[in-house]
């Protein structure tokens, strides 16, 4: 039996939001929609629609209803209550209900498919990416005071970087339009997408906030990094001057990765539940979606020398030397030995490792005792933001370490 | 510099935290014409619209699928979709049906065979011949 395309002879019955038309009405689209960029007349006109509309402050009035929707570069604000997929999403996420759907849909507009600022989700990414990273970092630095920067750096990457963040966006069913435009379900994430073929590690990272950007070869240092880059430890662009930012409407080249705008989605969703909601709400939602996921943070430890390290430690700390004993071993003359390695500072064993070679054994040893150290977590932590709360008990100071390890 | 950070990404717990529904969209398709689909109708006519009410996290289709069975499908967020042919049930079964379609997580049905699956690391640790009471040949 010959199985019948489903896609194919439904469509008159699905919403028409849901596809975008037949295929002659496509093809007028596509002509009105190149048509669209490229004269600047209908882009003026456009440009007008969108500044009454946000002159008014308003639901855009009957006049512009009229207007197809194909000229819109997202779709109009009245869409959002009529997009089952936007209510959904709302509810999947268990969104509180003073967070309304057109906030929602806002949040699902990237600035590279609208680059008019009252309709997209910028500003409410920058203030949930303030959010983001605020929460994660007072999380990491009062529950592991003694952590190395690289690796606070690795945590928050692991935490809120953008891979993470567009992991979420797809855990959360959220599904991306192909193009953006007036006519698209509000429901998808709406980007302009990168064109095919382009090396995104083509062009050096230019226009950070770090002077002397251009000499690759200069050496960043830790503290360089933490003054001038931003809160992964990667170089962050400069903010570019009012004047010369390009002008609201104007149609932006340029596209982004289908991960950039995952990031920038979930961000601002994080600021609108901020700003509808509050601060409980914003602070419930984040420690449910980012700090309920598993991160070893032991993992992500890289060490160069790690014997080196130790002895370093212990000379600070005041500890007696470390010194590796063996602890037991089988198998020395043969094809597999194995070593156990304990590194002892006077009677205390700092740590244990187990090797095929003597080294090997001592230099995971050591380690284990580093991580040890820089792995300590206090009981009961308080973070700083905690006090916001509506009688918080008094602060009591929090453990604040010296500090790594400087070699 | 002594230690370097290796970046990764945290792994998603679904339920520690947030529970994230894993279907996430149901076609229902009807015939208004064939017998098989006497049950199909009824269900969407009745009671489809407390199903919809009771389950906002997934969005509904229904769509005709003339001259033949009625079927339901469900779209999952791992990208599996799940379709289950209606034809000749109650609307009580149907009903049924879509319960079982917006329960399942859309992997496909595996055989588990350890009661505990856990990502954390066993906290009595793995048993090692060189500790403890030694025995020397």
């Amino acid at each position: 039996m010959k199985r019948l395309q489903l896609q194919r002879w439904s469509s008159s019955v699905l919403s028409p939001r849901a596809r975008t038309g037949g295929r002659l009405q496509q093809h007028l689209y596509y002509s009105l929609r190149r048509q669209s960029t490229a004269s600047p007349a209908l882009q003026v006109e456009s440009e007008q629609l969108v500044d009454e509309s946000s002159l008014n402050s308003s639901i855009p009035s009957s006049h512009i209803r009229q207007q197809p929707k194909y000229i819109l570069p997202s779709p109009p604000v009245e869409a959002a209550r009529e997009s089952a997929k936007l209510a959904a999403l709302h509810a999947r996420l268990y969104l509180p209900s003073r967070l309304p759907l057109e906030t929602l849909a806002r949040a699902l507009v990237d600035p590279s498919a609208d680059s008019n600022s009252n309709f997209n989700n910028e500003s409410l990414a920058t203030l949930g990416h303030d959010l983001l990273t605020y929460y994660t970092s007072e999380h990491l630095l009062c529950t592991y005071p003694r952590l190395p920067l690289t690796v606070i750096f690795a945590a928050m990457y692991a935490y809120v970087g953008p891979k993470t963040l567009a992991t979420m966006t797809r855990e959360w069913g959220v599904e991306m339009a192909a193009v953006p435009g007036g006519e698209v379900d509000p429901g998808l994430l709406q980007f302009q997408r990168v064109a095919p073929g382009t090396d995104l590690d083509a062009e050096p990272v230019s226009n950070t906030t770090r002077p002397n950007d251009s000499r690759m070869s200069w050496r960043k240092s830790m503290t360089s990094r933490i003054v001038y880059d931003n809160e992964f430890g990667d170089p962050s662009k400069a903010p570019v001057e009012p004047s010369q930012q390009p002008t609201p409407g104007a149609q932006s080249t340029q596209g982004v990765t289908a991960e950039q705008a995952s990031a920038t989605f979930v961000r601002a969703v994080m600021g609108s539940i901020y700003l509808h909601a509050g601060r409980p709400a914003a602070k419930r939602f984040f420690e449910q979606h980012f700090l309920s996921r598993h991160l070893n943070i032991s993992d992500l430890f890289n060490f160069s020398q790690p014997a080196r390290d130790l002895s370093r430690l212990c000379a600070r700390e005041n500890f007696e030397p470390p010194v590796a004993k063996i602890i037991s071993e089988t198998g020395r003359k043969s094809r597999h030995p194995v070593f156990v390695v304990g590194i002892y500072s006077g009677q205390d064993k700092l740590g244990e490792g187990a090797g095929a070679s003597l080294l090997e054994a001592r230099s995971r040893a050591a380690v284990a005792a580093l991580k040890g150290w820089y792995l300590y977590s206090p009981l009961n932590v308080r973070v700083p933001s905690s006090m916001e709360d509506e009688g918080a008990a008094a602060w009591k100071p929090v453990h604040v370490d010296l500090g790594e390890v400087i070699v | 510099m002594p230690v370097q950070g290796i970046k990764a990404v945290a792994t998603a717990r679904n339920g520690v935290g947030a529970f994230i529904l894993q279907c996430k969209r149901l076609d229902f398709h009807y015939c208004d014409w064939a017998g098989s689909s006497r049950g199909m109708n009824a269900f969407l006519k009745h009671t489809l619209p407390s199903f919809a009410k009771a389950n906002p996290q997934i969005e509904i289709r229904v769509s005709p699928r003339p001259h033949k069975h009625p079927v339901i499908k469900g779209h999952y967020i791992n990208g599996r979709e799940k379709a289950i042919c209606v034809r000749n049930l109650e609307p009580e079964q149907i009903s049924n049906k879509a319960n079982l379609l917006k329960e399942a997580s859309g992997e496909k049905l595996k055989r588990t065979k350890k009661p505990i699956a856990s990502i954390n690391e066993s906290v009595r640790g793995i048993w090692s011949p060189y500790h403890g009471d030694n025995k020397t040949v």
